[in-house]
């Protein structure tokens, strides 16, 4: 029995020295390097300075633009993401000729690298570009220098791209959802005289309710940490840096402030803790009130 | 639920359809074409319409570019990736689903866990661990911090659990060693999780950005994503090029992902489901 406990801890070696090499050491260095000024090429040895990183990021206001603008960025994006990609579900639900292409077709820009699409969408929103003809056919005039050179569109145009990258993705997890519903209930329902609206309020949109919860709460841990398409299309200009933009330039780009980065680091990691702790409560208090 | 369509439900039903395939498959289209036009033509909607097809903005990157050493390194750490996501992601699934103990417990929480962090407030650690450990700008940087994931645990512990213990313990009672179940029973067994895990880890690798970026610094290390990331600020290049490089880059995936498409989606509807 021994022998075999010792099998079993070799065994599981490759993720025990992963998670403390690659997550806890990590995440415990980097919270002790937010309390001190840490600078990769300073002279001196780093210094414990207390909270005042803390303080330092509340009176930046780069740090406090990146932080608003990851807010918009989450709080837009992902509202519509999750709609669309449930309308898409609903939409490649049911049996027809051609469901398995359409199905695949729309997952692909989720299968594409970021790198490569954000590529693609800085030329489509350029000045003169496909997006600026489509905006004027239905009468909306596009900015002079292109969508990406203005304050008033870059980060609005970024985000429209991400919502079409991800909502391929999101569809499928809706679909795996969907045919988790039992048909009885819809049977049920239909010999009941339920209109299809009433089937999709009362049946549909209640037993998704996990699987929504489920996207809400992956779809934030990773939409709070926006960073490649910035790098990519506008270099965190007209007004598009987002927290982990901040992070890399101020941490890893020029400057190497580690303690600064690492304390912006971890502003932005309560944030997602916070938010994922709250939509599990509230999801789960809909759900006892149902 | 079967329901019958009216005719003009289902040509509305295709007409949806249809839109919302050529907004989404429009972009990448339009990568492909652009990739196969003249460097010297303009990207007119008539030009990409009617101009002629060549390959040369593609040669042209082979021969001028160091595109075929960027190819290698995504195709190189993408694989060594995956193989060390196969043997490792298994093999700590098989401990986790075979072992009630407290121990055993304890790490399948830590897995759970780690899937919920976000992995870039770690940059800056990360960088100082490989910087320290001498590391940074060498391939391990690229592959070491990648070789075992908490997705690929979670996929084949759940996978495992379902497989009765039986045939292990017949093994076991014929004095076969814990390595030889390993790879003589669990492994074969395990084919279809393997094959979901083997798929998600390669792609994910291969379209990987940051931490190539930030691991690395030297342009012989460069995958094909950071090297497309970095050309695009230069002046020099033009859209043909660059679209013929991206092209390079979403290809192996895009077959890839035709060919596993089962595999895929199950990857990733799995974890949905189990929440």
């Amino acid at each position: 029995m021994k022998s075999r406990s010792l099998t079993a801890a070799l065994f599981a070696s490759p993720w025990t020295v992963s998670f403390i090499l690659f997550w806890t050491f990590p995440l415990l260095y980097s919270f002790w390097m937010g309390f001190t000024d840490y600078q990769l090429l300073s002279r001196h040895a780093p210094q414990f300075v207390g909270f005042d990183n803390y303080r330092a990021l509340l009176g930046d206001r780069d740090f406090i633009a990146s932080l608003k603008n990851t807010f918009i960025f989450v709080g837009g994006t992902i509202p519509v993401t999750t709609v669309v990609s449930l309308v898409l579900a609903l939409l490649v639900n049911r049996e027809f000729r051609g469901r398995g292409f359409f199905r695949s077709a729309y997952f692909l820009p989720w299968v594409t690298s970021m790198v490569v699409v954000a590529l693609i969408f800085t030329n489509l929103f350029e000045r003169g570009g496909y997006v600026a003809m489509l905006a004027q056919m239905v009468g909306f005039e596009p900015p002079v220098n292109g969508f990406l050179y203005d304050r008033g569109t870059a980060l609005y145009a970024i985000m429209a791209m991400d919502i079409w990258m991800a909502v391929g993705y999101y569809m499928l997890i809706f679909l795996a959802g969907l045919k988790a519903i039992p048909d009885e209930l819809y049977e049920a329902a239909e010999i009941a005289g339920a209109s299809s609206w009433r089937q999709f309020t009362s049946i549909t949109l209640p037993m998704l309710r996990p699987v929504a919860l489920f996207i809400l709460v992956i779809n934030s841990i990773k939409s709070f940490q926006v960073f490649v398409e910035i790098f990519v299309m506008t270099k965190g200009k007209f007004d598009t840096s987002t927290v982990v933009y901040f992070i890399y330039e101020t941490g890893l780009q020029t400057q190497f402030k580690f303690g600064y980065a690492s304390a912006a680091a971890y502003v932005l990691f309560v944030i997602i803790g916070v938010f994922s702790i709250l939509q599990f409560a509230l999801m789960r208090r809909r759900q006892a009130a149902w | 639920m079967v329901r019958r369509r009216t005719l003009f439900g289902q040509v509305l039903h295709y007409g949806l359809l249809i839109v919302v395939l050529a907004v989404m498959v429009g972009p990448l289209v339009w990568m492909l074409r652009v990739s196969l036009l003249d460097k010297t033509v303009s990207l007119t909607a008539q030009n990409l319409l009617s101009a002629s097809i060549t390959v040369a903005n593609f040669t042209d990157l082979f021969a001028q570019s160091d595109l075929a050493r960027y190819l290698f390194n995504s195709a190189f750490v993408a694989s060594v990736v995956t193989l060390g996501n196969i043997l490792f992601c298994v093999m700590v699934g098989y401990v986790l689903a075979r072992r009630q103990t407290w121990p055993s417990r304890i790490l399948f929480a830590t897995v759970v866990i780690v899937m919920m962090i976000p992995v870039h407030i770690v940059i800056i650690p990360l960088y100082l661990i490989c910087l320290k450990g001498g590391i940074y700008d060498t391939y391990w940087a690229l592959i070491l911090p990648f070789l075992i994931n908490p997705v690929g645990i979670f996929l084949a512990k759940q996978y495992i659990e379902s497989i009765p213990p039986s045939m292990e313990e017949a093994a076991r009672v014929d004095g076969a060693s814990e390595l030889r179940i390993l790879f003589r029973i669990v492994m074969p067994l395990c084919k279809p999780a393997i094959a979901v895990l083997a798929v998600l880890a390669f792609i994910t690798n291969w379209n990987s950005f940051l931490f190539p970026f930030i691991l690395t610094s030297s342009e012989d290390l460069r995958t094909l994503p950071v090297a497309l990331a970095l050309l695009q600020g230069h002046q020099a290049i033009d859209w043909q090029h660059l679209m013929a490089g991206s092209t390079v880059a979403v290809l192996p995936v895009l077959v890839l992902f035709f060919v596993m498409q089962r595999q895929v989606v199950s990857g990733i509807t799995a974890g949905g489901i189990k929440q």
